[in-house]
Parts: structure tokens; C-alpha cells; sequence
């Protein structure tokens, strides 16, 4: 038999919430302004890769794929310490935002790299052969024929991979950036009582829902018969 | 035979490999202003690659490339200048299927050319009317049926107004039903003056319209001559057989 008096007090006590609701409340402005700078940079920069790989210039090449592969392979939360706590090492100091977009951008710009270059590849060669031979060069044939096409192609699975890397702000509570997960546990250590980690987790929800059906109308709205 | 005419195209000693393969033996050919030049041959003779190679959408490993009198297979040549006027209609169309029939004919009057949007599309609308294609402007490529889009990417080419147009195949990839279409743009084109190469099997066609006719086995140009001389009276045994196999068709 649950005792639903016991569940209500502890995961959804009422003058708990109200109490630690400002401080939360702060931690989303981070979250938020974290998640968006992550998107922002992690994807031009993954898009702008993917771009320098189409002149395919091999040494160039090579280092872009070496990079992509360490940035895919390692844990974001195992990059986030190393910007934090290594850097300084070397006479590089890094804040807990800084370390967290940094290491955040980087994971999310090498696998939109990938989603960007699968994008373009996937266009047949036909199309590359029909824009040059109309005087096209390589760049304005890449621009105007190939990416349209293309980023039809990588709106829906860069959706999907920007969220879930983007909920790896929470990771940032690990260095101690004042972010929602990190509020709402030392928030609930305080109390005594679990209700701010729930406030935590109903916040995640409000802010990633919106983004998860904003990736589906994206979805939707990007498919073009052939 | 001596032709004075000038010759717009001029390959020479063209030799080709993919990997190991040697897939264009020293092949030399020759387009006069004017003319349409019909290229035949069983598949693998390399026929694709030589008509890909007066482009530069293939680059010969050793020979020239000479239109107009320049030999464009040279480092510093600018390539995209000389593609404007050298035209290619390819097998499978290769429109841009996220743009409409107007703005596939228009992209390189605009971004190339950079010309208005009013005069590119002034100029793109006569290419679609020389096509018939004029009332689809607006059509998406998936909208139209393969012969239609292969007119509209005729149109792509002619609105740059080249010097040659290059036929790779134009109607292999059509229902038999729409291939008259297509042939009856292409005799038009003939008729205005334009010089054509073509890569085809149609061989009522070439009868008809070809004034030079070469034949390609691997790799290299085993007979030619004009379109009656080949077609009606080969001389080369493995001519009359390829010839012989077409007409079960």
C-alpha cells in the first residue's frame, strides 16, 4: 500500500516548492542560455566542417575525421573535467559555463559534421555534374544545388542529436555550474527532502517538450517529394 | 575527306584510365561548326567518357581538349567560363528537383551570368518556349514526366547559349512513348544550326539527322564517316554486327 500522504510531503511538498522555486527558477536562465550557445556553436561549426571536407583537400581531411572521431568517442562529461579541472595545467583557466559550452559545442559540431557530410553525399552525382556543367563553380554548386538539398536531409536527425546533447547541460552541475540539476540537488540535500529534484525534472521537461515538437514539425515540415 | 569548316571541338590523343582500366586508347575526334556528330557503340567502348571528356567532366589523362581553337585540358584554364558554352543533357535529366522548371533554367543566368532577375528570367522563358515546355515553368521536376524534364534541362543548357550541346544518352531513360518528344527538340535544334554530339542508340534518329557517325569499340574509334556511310554500308565487321543486333529491337 503506498501512503500517499508520505509520497505528496516528500516528492511534492508544497512549501518546499515555493521555497526553493527563485533558486531554480535562476538555473533555468543557464540552462537555457547554455543549451542555445551549445546549438549555436556546435552547429556552425559542425556545418562549416562538413563544408571544408567537400573540397576534399586529404590532409586537411584526415585531421577533420581524427577530430570528428575523438570528439564522437568520449564521454561529454569526460571532456567537461578536462576543460574544467586540466586546462589550468597549462595556463588556461576555464569557467564552469565556459568548459561546459566548450566541451558541449565541440561533441555536438563533430557528430553535425557527420550528419551535415552524410547530407551532402547522399546527393547524386548527377546533381554535382549538372550544376558544373552550366558554369557552376564547386562553391556556387555546393550552395545553391547541393546544400539545399542536403540540409533537407539533416534537419530531422540534427533535431534529434542537438536535444539529447543539449540535455547534457546537466552534466555541467559536475564543475559546479549553477545549472537546474545542480540547484535543485543541493536544493533537496538543504531540504532534506526530494521535492526540489522533482521541480528539477518537471522544469527539464518544460524546457526540452517544446523542443522535442518543435523537432517534429521541423520533421514535417522538411520532406519534398523527389 | 578535307573539311574547311572549322572544327569547334577537336579532341586528340585522348588516352583515359580508370584504375587499370584503359578505357580511351588515343582517340581523336573531330566537330565541325554546325554539325551533330553521332557517337555509337556497345556499352564499356568508352563512349560516355569521350562525350564526358569535351566538358572536362571526365579530364583525359594525356591528349588535348581543343575548343574553339584553345586546348582547355591545361592547368589555369577556367573551366566553369568554357562550361557555359559547352551544353550536356545527361541520361537521367538531373534536374534540381527543389527548385521549379523556370529557376533550373534561370540558376546559371543568375548566379553565374549574374544577370536581373528579369532578364534571366526573360531569357529562361524563351529556352522553355523553344522546348515547348513554356506553360510548366512553374512545375516542380517531380511534377513533369521524363520527357518533359529532360526538355526542361535542354532548356538549362540552351539558355546559356552555347556553342555545342552535348547529348550523353538523352533518351535511354524514357518510356518509348516520350522519346519523340525529345528527338523532335533535338531535330529542331539540328535544323537551327546547332552543333550537336550525341551519344545514343537511336538509330532512326541518327540516320536521319547525324552528319558524321563514329563507332567505338573499347576504347577506341574503330570506323567512321557519314551517317549513310556507317549505317547503310560498315565496312568493319565488328560494326556490322553491333549494327545487326540493334535491328532485333
Amino acid at each position: 500500500m503506498i501512503d500517499i500522504d508520505r509520497l505528496i510531503f516528500s516528492f511534492f511538498n508544497l512549501k518546499i516548492a515555493e521555497k526553493y522555486l527563485p533558486l531554480i527558477a535562476e538555473g533555468v536562465a543557464t540552462t537555457i542560455s547554455l543549451g542555445l550557445a551549445v546549438i549555436f556553436t556546435g552547429i556552425l561549426v559542425g556545418l562549416l566542417l562538413s563544408l571544408v571536407r567537400s573540397q576534399q583537400i586529404k590532409f586537411i581531411n584526415l585531421f577533420i575525421i581524427i577530430l570528428v572521431d575523438i570528439c564522437r568517442s568520449l564521454p561529454p562529461l569526460v571532456l567537461i573535467i578536462l576543460f574544467y579541472f586540466a586546462l589550468p595545467y597549462v595556463q588556461i583557466s576555464m569557467s564552469a559555463f565556459t568548459s561546459t559550452w566548450f566541451a558541449l559545442s565541440l561533441v555536438l559540431a563533430a557528430f553535425s559534421e557527420e550528419i551535415f557530410w552524410a547530407g551532402i553525399l547522399s546527393i547524386p552525382k548527377g546533381q554535382w555534374e549538372a550544376a558544373r556543367s552550366t558554369g557552376l563553380s564547386s562553391w556556387r554548386a555546393l550552395m545553391y544545388v547541393i546544400l539545399p538539398q542536403a540540409l533537407k536531409l539533416t534537419v530531422a536527425p540534427l533535431t534529434s542529436r542537438a536535444i539529447a546533447i543539449t540535455k547534457g547541460t546537466a552534466l555541467g552541475s559536475v564543475v559546479a555550474l549553477h545549472e537546474v540539476l545542480n540547484i535543485a540537488s543541493s536544493s533537496s540535500s538543504e531540504a532534506g527532502n526530494a521535492t526540489p529534484l522533482i521541480m528539477g525534472a518537471f522544469v527539464y521537461l518544460i524546457i526540452f517538450i517544446p523542443f522535442v515538437m518543435f523537432g517534429r514539425w521541423v520533421e514535417s515540415h522538411f520532406s519534398w517529394k523527389r | 575527306m578535307e573539311n574547311s569548316s572549322p572544327a569547334i571541338l577537336e579532341l586528340k590523343n585522348i588516352h583515359k584510365h580508370f584504375g587499370a582500366n584503359h578505357v580511351l586508347k588515343d582517340v581523336d575526334l573531330r566537330v565541325q561548326s554546325g554539325s551533330l556528330v553521332f557517337i555509337i557503340g556497345p556499352s564499356g567502348s568508352g563512349k560516355s567518357t569521350l562525350l564526358r571528356c569535351c566538358n572536362l567532366l571526365e579530364t583525359p589523362d594525356s591528349g588535348r581538349v581543343l575548343f574553339k581553337g584553345e586546348d582547355i585540358n591545361l592547368k589555369g584554364v577556367d573551366v566553369n567560363l568554357v562550361r557555359q558554352k559547352i551544353g550536356m543533357v545527361f541520361q537521367s535529366f538531373n534536374l534540381y528537383p527543389h527548385m521549379n522548371a523556370l529557376s533550373n533554367v534561370s540558376l546559371a543566368l543568375r548566379k553565374v551570368l549574374k544577370l536581373s532577375s528579369a532578364e534571366s528570367q526573360e531569357l529562361s522563358l524563351a529556352a522553355l518556349e523553344r522546348v515547348g515546355m513554356r506553360h510548366k515553368a512553374e512545375s516542380l521536376p517531380s511534377e513533369l514526366s521524363g520527357g518533359q524534364q529532360q526538355r526542361v534541362a535542354i532548356a538549362r543548357s540552351l539558355a546559356l547559349k552555347p556553342d555545342i550541346l552535348l547529348f550523353d544518352e538523352p533518351t535511354s531513360a524514357l518510356d518509348p512513348e516520350l522519346v519523340g518528344g525529345v528527338l523532335k527538340v533535338m531535330r529542331e535544334l539540328r535544323e537551327s544550326g546547332m552543333t550537336m554530339v550525341v551519344v545514343s542508340h537511336e538509330m532512326s534518329f541518327a540516320k536521319a539527322a547525324a552528319d558524321h557517325a563514329v563507332f567505338m569499340d573499347q576504347g577506341k574509334i574503330i570506323e567512321e564517316g557519314t551517317a549513310s556511310e556507317l549505317f547503310e554500308n560498315p565496312s568493319n565487321a565488328r560494326v556490322k554486327e553491333f549494327l545487326a543486333t540493334l535491328k532485333h529491337d
